[in-house]
């Protein structure tokens, strides 16, 4: 950020303090789901979600803050339009997740995980199906291990929606291709 | 980000964790008791490349086991045919579907632990950590920035890295160790495995049992500080299962040849004689030794051994400096073991909040050595019974056993075998309890708890055997070594 204010236009100053305003929201978010259960799994191919069985899952209590947002977006972004991408890093996630103007479905995975590599595919055939009205981001948990622990990821896959930067949605584990299509429904249909 | 200093004192952690291996996971997850008000707890900093969960979860237990369960594995689809499968004559084994069935669980486990300390609220930076002064410890990231720490209490838990032998030319530059076999993405090939501790055989064990033509190369004896008989029954097993043993011999060079594979030339001590043959992998198992220069122990003041560089403790895991802590692998004299530094760790964040006096208890920690013919123990070995109590203050009851699938499979069952060390006379107390054979690790918890209660050999041969098992004739043994 080496310019200086002057020699902004005013757009774009208030398009920088709109995206800080937005990180600090979005570290004071907490996701918390009263009663939902991370059962922890013995087989890939069994489970629907993948987590160590070593480890004691206690209750992840993860359930949604949606802190009101007094941001007025008036001002016109230019964001990528790519339907299905893969998030590069925290600033990527900012731009194309957090101020995307279309719902976002954000797919967190891993390679090491069977039911993943199953829900994956799924999952894209069912925003594909969407023609263009909601985007998803795909994170892969071992490269963006603090987004995702910042976002309470616990078992995986876990897939978060989110629009106009809120979490409005989200869902563990696998799920077949109609409770997909209504999911996305009621994501876009918010 | 600091905790506010008026909520911790002076201090910016109550409780600073060096080490996110068992030992240092577990106490400072445990660290969960100092106070559910602030964040001002405990702080867990790793320095290494891999991800939570140490020498265990990277390149120990976890991948050990997996790979020694993969060429039992080999052993069963062999003795199949005999119960009626129809397989074919020859049946192969990659290794890079091994390795990458076994890394993916080695990652879930890594996040698991990750996902642990968050919910445990406890304070996670990968760092590697130095101690600048008895509450300073200094974090360095992998870019070189520096982070500055301040905590009541500082326990190092970093545990120990394998040792490359330092006066033979070529060790280090052609050598692999244990923390590389287990993430190898090819099959390391003919394998010369140079050591005869647990680790060593461990891993030969495995290299041989999926097929990899295998040497071990031993310079004195085999599983030190074990049991020798018992040593001998293990290593036995494996000779006559195709592993070949340079007994007595070291190596002196090892060389690179224009074709990639590696000549080792090594010493007979015994005869005095030289040798060479060449290897596609040579791995080191010949110690494991803790990186304590890098801590900044010696500046500090705090005592280590000067043989093994390990960290002088007390009971209570303290060191020679005040609110500077060690346990695990770090510690000297300590067992080289997860469930003890796991114990050892709860029990030391518990003692440090104040909620605890409990002392670690060492004594009659049952362990298992995963070779190709298992071989668990718990207590004391024969030599060590012998010297505390006498030759004639033990009776020792010993048998020989057939485990029952092994008949029909026409297995040789040559070196399962049960030792029960007791007490001449008095009560009979059981001193140690010795058995080699499948599953020994399964069949020897549970005696480990008859153990931990005092149990005598009146107790023993009282419980009622289940039957058909190989467990059962260690209720049954009743023919004493005395008896000739």
């Amino acid at each position: 950020m080496g310019r200086s204010w002057s020699r902004m236009s005013l757009s774009r100053v208030f398009m920088m303090w709109e995206m800080a305003h937005r990180l600090v929201l979005r570290r004071l978010w907490t996701l918390s789901v009263n009663d939902i259960r991370c059962l922890p799994t013995s087989t890939a191919s069994v489970a629907s979600s993948c987590y160590s069985t070593s480890l004691q899952s206690s209750t992840t209590r993860v359930s949604f803050l949606s802190p009101s947002r007094s941001l007025p977006r008036a001002l016109p972004h230019t964001s990528r339009r790519e339907v299905s991408f893969n998030v590069q890093d925290s600033e990527d996630f900012t731009e194309r997740v957090i101020n995307s103007e279309l719902p976002v479905l954000v797919d967190f995975h891993a390679q090491w995980c069977g039911p993943c590599k199953i829900l994956g595919p799924r999952l894209e055939k069912a925003v594909a199906k969407q023609k263009g009205r909601v985007a998803m981001a795909k994170v892969d948990i071992d490269d963006h291990t603090d987004l995702a622990i910042e976002y309470g990821v616990s078992a995986v896959p876990t897939v978060i929606a989110m629009r106009g930067g809120d979490v409005v949605d989200h869902f563990v584990g696998i799920k077949d291709d109609d409770e997909l299509d209504s999911f996305v429904s009621k994501v876009i249909g918010q | 980000e600091r905790a506010t200093p008026s909520s911790c004192g002076k201090n910016d952690y109550d409780l600073l964790v060096i080490g996110g291996g068992s030992g240092g996971l577990a106490c400072s997850k445990e660290g969960e008791v100092f106070t559910d008000e602030t964040e001002c707890i405990s702080l867990c900093l790793t320095g290494t490349k891999w991800g939570l969960g140490g020498t265990c979860v990277n390149v120990g237990c976890i991948p050990k086991k997996l790979m020694h369960q993969a060429a039992l594995l080999g052993t069963a689809v062999k003795d199949a045919k005999m119960y009626g499968w129809q397989i074919p004559d020859t049946v192969s084994h990659d290794w890079p579907t091994m390795a990458e069935a076994v890394h993916n669980h080695v990652k879930s486990l890594n996040w698991g632990h990750r996902v642990q300390l968050q919910d445990k609220k406890v304070k996670y930076m990968n760092l590697k950590g130095s101690l600048v002064d008895e509450h300073t410890v200094r974090g360095l990231s992998k870019a070189g920035k520096e982070t500055i720490l301040t905590a009541k209490n500082i326990v190092i838990a970093t545990g120990g890295r394998p040792k490359y032998p330092t006066n033979i030319p070529g060790a280090a530059e052609h050598g692999i160790t244990s923390d590389d076999i287990f993430w190898l993405k090819k099959s390391p090939g003919k394998t010369l495995v140079v050591g005869a501790s647990y680790v060593a055989l461990e891993c030969a064990g495995f290299l041989k049992g999926i097929g990899l033509d295998t040497t071990v190369m031993v310079r004195s004896i085999a599983l030190r500080g074990f049991d020798q008989q018992m040593a001998g029954l293990v290593t036995d097993y494996m000779e006559a299962h195709g592993t070949r043993f340079a007994w007595k011999s070291v190596p002196n060079r090892v060389d690179k040849l224009s074709s990639g594979a590696l000549q080792v030339t090594w010493t007979d001590t015994q005869t005095g004689s030289e040798h060479k043959d060449t290897f596609d992998s040579v791995l080191w198992a010949v110690g494991r030794a803790p990186e304590t220069k890098a801590l900044g122990l010696d500046k500090l003041g705090v005592q280590l051994n000067k043989e093994t560089g390990k960290i002088v403790v007390g009971p209570d895991e303290s060191t020679s400096v005040p609110n500077i802590y060690a346990f695990g692998d770090i510690g000297e004299g300590r067992p080289e073991l997860t469930p003890t530094a796991i114990k050892a760790g709860k029990l030391l964040a518990r003692r440090l909040a104040g909620q605890s006096t409990e002392l670690m208890n060492y004594d009659n920690v049952p362990t298992t050595v995963f070779t190709p013919l298992e071989y668990s123990c718990v207590g004391l070995s024969e030599e060590e019974a012998e010297k505390r109590h006498g030759k004639d203050g033990i009776e020792i009851y010993h048998a020989f056993y057939k485990p029952l699938e092994f008949t029909v499979a026409e297995r040789d069952a040559s070196q399962c075998y049960i030792k029960v060390v007791c007490e001449q006379g008095g009560t009979g107390k059981i001193l140690g309890l010795h058995f080699t054979g499948p599953n020994a690790g399964e069949v020897a918890q549970g005696f480990a708890v008859g153990f931990q209660c005092g149990a005598t050999y009146s107790h023993l041969i009282q419980t009622v055997g289940i039957h058909p098992t190989c467990a059962e004739e260690v209720v049954k043994v009743h023919i004493t070594k005395r008896s000739g």
